[in-house]
């Protein structure tokens, strides 16, 4: 079953009087529980794509379908909701809020869901600190943690509400080797944990080994679309 | 979210100390100016009422157009049954009779232009408070020939307690009078032109005087509601005699003209203040916005919708407006308390002054109001609400795209 599709998109950027194509016909499509990389080299469309992926963005041409709905045709604020419900964003600078603890950090999008209670919140979001080793770090704020510590936090950020995937742009980036290790290994558990999809861009040999799909993506085309036995 | 809020606007401390220190001066400054401003107003309005143009006055139309001159020839006759009338009126507190003329005072070889003012001083304790005023001696009683005397006027011509003072003057009729009158009091109502220049004695004296038998220049009238003064003048008038005219407050065209004038000068005033202010905290509020463009970027991303985003900043304004608003209240308070219980001397400033006809008071007191610094804390928050407008709409309709890439 898809979780995304993308159909004949392109996306052109406007600089200036001129329009540059990022994205230049795609299509293909994500179904469940799969772990991919996006893979490319500077400038080949990664972040565009996962950007269409994420609806923080709206193909020029082509359609992005979300659960049978069409993003182009949907508002700042229906896309807001797609965002909310369906997607989770782990980002290359963990982007945490630094006034919120861990803790508050990962309950954040289960507040903007405004499903849960106050005591259904906790307990999700304390079963995924735990899952991803940093239970014991839920009073503390990101400006006390260590990079792959805030990465675990925004990994749990991303899963607390169950989304139908994940998409991670270069997550690994901004940590040391080891660590970044250990984050795709954490994000691999959690892919096989919850059958969550995984979605992420990455321009590192050692990163892409982790997946176990992997598109390779050049000049807004897609190069390679490869199965693979993943680390 | 209101966490969230909360903690955003301790980010920056000093920041926020700083924005929070221009908006709480400018709510204690407004608190000040306009408690202090309504205490001049009403003082300048009490004094006026008191001494001059009453909430109502009873004239002849004759003497109303020549007022300047203390006309004697144009007065109010019958007028205790013109009062017994006028006090049925339901608005009406208070009416009594006074006769003002001009005399040339001669005491101990010297001569000065004045204002004597016949009155009766039982009913007239409810309008000038005599007893109250008293800076030495006695109120003079009703049916003799005592006076009280302005202690600036006394001071000059050198009068004390039992004393005699003798005044000629011109009768209703254009004739030559005199009357020697004892001192037994001197007076300070704290307004320089009435201590410097006004003696009072009895009506009855007045009316011997001046020979206006059963008459007076004016019927002065207090009423309950002196907002309501053009009504009850209108009532008033049905009930007079042809040759009688009921003249409300607001016929007096300075006092009514300045009063405005100050009200709507200083509410401009206090509207400016409260604007430079606030552009303290646009100013804030935009660099906040900016610097956290990614993480605004970041909560678009996970799906904070452009609504939830402008209220978070608004939010963090709010917060930060109140907090500010309360100190500068509480401030703001203080002085106000101050300004209306020690009041503003300008005794020294007004010295000079001697025959000038607007009645300053030497000592201005402010108006104390809850009302007044309960508003003052509101349009402190309000200022800072609508300030952050700008910058809320801004960090809304941020696109997550391009946030995110800064």
């Amino acid at each position: 079953m898809s979780v995304v599709k993308m159909l004949n998109v392109v996306k052109n950027y406007r600089v200036g009087k001129v329009e540059v194509p990022a994205i230049r016909g795609i299509t293909f499509s994500i179904e469940k529980a799969e772990f991919t990389a996006i893979a490319g080299p500077s400038g080949s469309g990664k972040t565009t794509l996962l950007n269409l992926f994420g609806c923080l963005d709206k193909p020029t041409l082509g359609k992005v379908m979300i659960e049978e709905h069409d993003v182009i045709t949907l508002s700042p604020d229906q896309l807001a909701d797609v965002r909310n419900q369906h997607i989770g964003f782990i980002f290359q600078s963990f982007n945490l809020i630094p006034v919120l603890t861990a803790f508050e950090n990962a309950e954040f999008p289960l507040i903007l869901l405004k499903r849960d209670n106050a005591r259904q919140r906790k307990e999700k979001v304390m079963d995924l600190l735990s899952s991803v080793g940093i239970a014991d770090l839920a009073s503390r704020r990101p400006s006390e943690m260590s990079g792959g510590q805030q990465q675990r936090v925004a990994i749990a950020r991303a899963l607390v509400k169950k989304p139908d995937y994940v998409l991670a742009d270069e997550p690994t980036a901004n940590i040391d080797t080891k660590t970044g290790h250990e984050i795709l290994d954490l994000m691999q558990q959690m892919n096989q944990k919850l059958q969550t999809t995984f979605i992420f861009s990455t321009h590192d040999p050692q990163v892409m080994r982790h997946a176990r799909r992997l598109i390779n993506i050049r000049d807004g085309q897609i190069e390679s679309d490869v199965a693979q036995a993943g680390i | 979210m209101f966490k969230l809020a909360l903690r955003n606007v301790f980010r920056n401390k000093r920041r926020s100390f700083l924005t929070g220190l221009s908006i709480a001066f400018a709510v204690m400054v407004v608190i000040f100016l306009w408690t202090f401003v309504s205490g001049i107003l009403v003082g300048m309005f009490n004094s006026y009422v008191t001494n001059s143009v009453g909430h109502i006055r009873v004239l002849n139309a004759d003497y109303l157009k020549r007022e300047t001159m203390l006309p004697l020839s144009a007065t109010v006759p019958d007028f205790q049954r013109l009062i017994a009338t006028i006090e049925k009126n339901k608005d009406v507190k208070l009416a009594t009779g006074r006769i003002k003329f001009g005399v040339l005072m001669d005491i101990k070889g010297k001569s000065k232009p004045v204002l004597g003012i016949g009155i009766d001083p039982q009913r007239e304790e409810a309008v000038l408070g005599l007893s109250q005023k008293m800076v030495s001696g006695r109120v003079l009683s009703a049916g003799t020939s005592e006076t009280v005397v302005g202690a600036g006027l006394a001071k000059e011509q050198e009068l004390k307690i039992g004393d005699t003072l003798t005044v000629i003057t011109q009768t209703a009729h254009g004739s030559l009078s005199g009357l020697n009158l004892k001192v037994t009091g001197i007076f300070s109502l704290g307004v320089a032109s009435v201590d410097n220049r006004t003696f009072y004695l009895s009506l009855d004296q007045a009316q011997q005087l001046l020979d206006m038998n059963g008459r007076v220049t004016e019927i002065f009238i207090l009423i309950k509601d002196p907002d309501r003064a053009v009504q009850a003048a209108t009532e008033i008038v049905r009930t007079l005699p042809p040759g009688l005219t009921a003249v409300p407050w607001q016929a007096n065209g300075f006092l009514f003209y300045m009063m405005t004038i100050i009200k709507n000068l200083y509410g401009a005033i206090y509207a400016f203040i409260l604007l430079l202010a606030s552009f303290t905290i646009l100013n804030t509020m935009f660099m906040a916005v900016m610097e956290r463009t990614q993480e605004i970027g970041m909560m678009k991303a996970l799906g904070m919708k452009e609504g939830e985003i402008g209220r978070l900043i608004t939010l963090e304004a709010l917060i930060l407006g109140t907090l500010a608003s309360l100190v500068g209240a509480a401030g703001g308070t203080l002085l106000a308390y101050y300004v209306s219980t020690a009041g503003i001397d300008y005794t020294a400033a007004f010295k000079q002054i001697r025959d000038i006809e607007i009645p300053l008071a030497y000592v201005y007191r402010g108006e104390f109001s809850w009302l007044t610094i309960f508003v003052g804390f509101l349009l402190g928050v309000l200022f800072t609400v609508l300030a952050s407008i700008f910058p809320a709409r801004r960090a809304a309709k941020m696109e997550p795209v391009e946030a995110l890439r800064e």
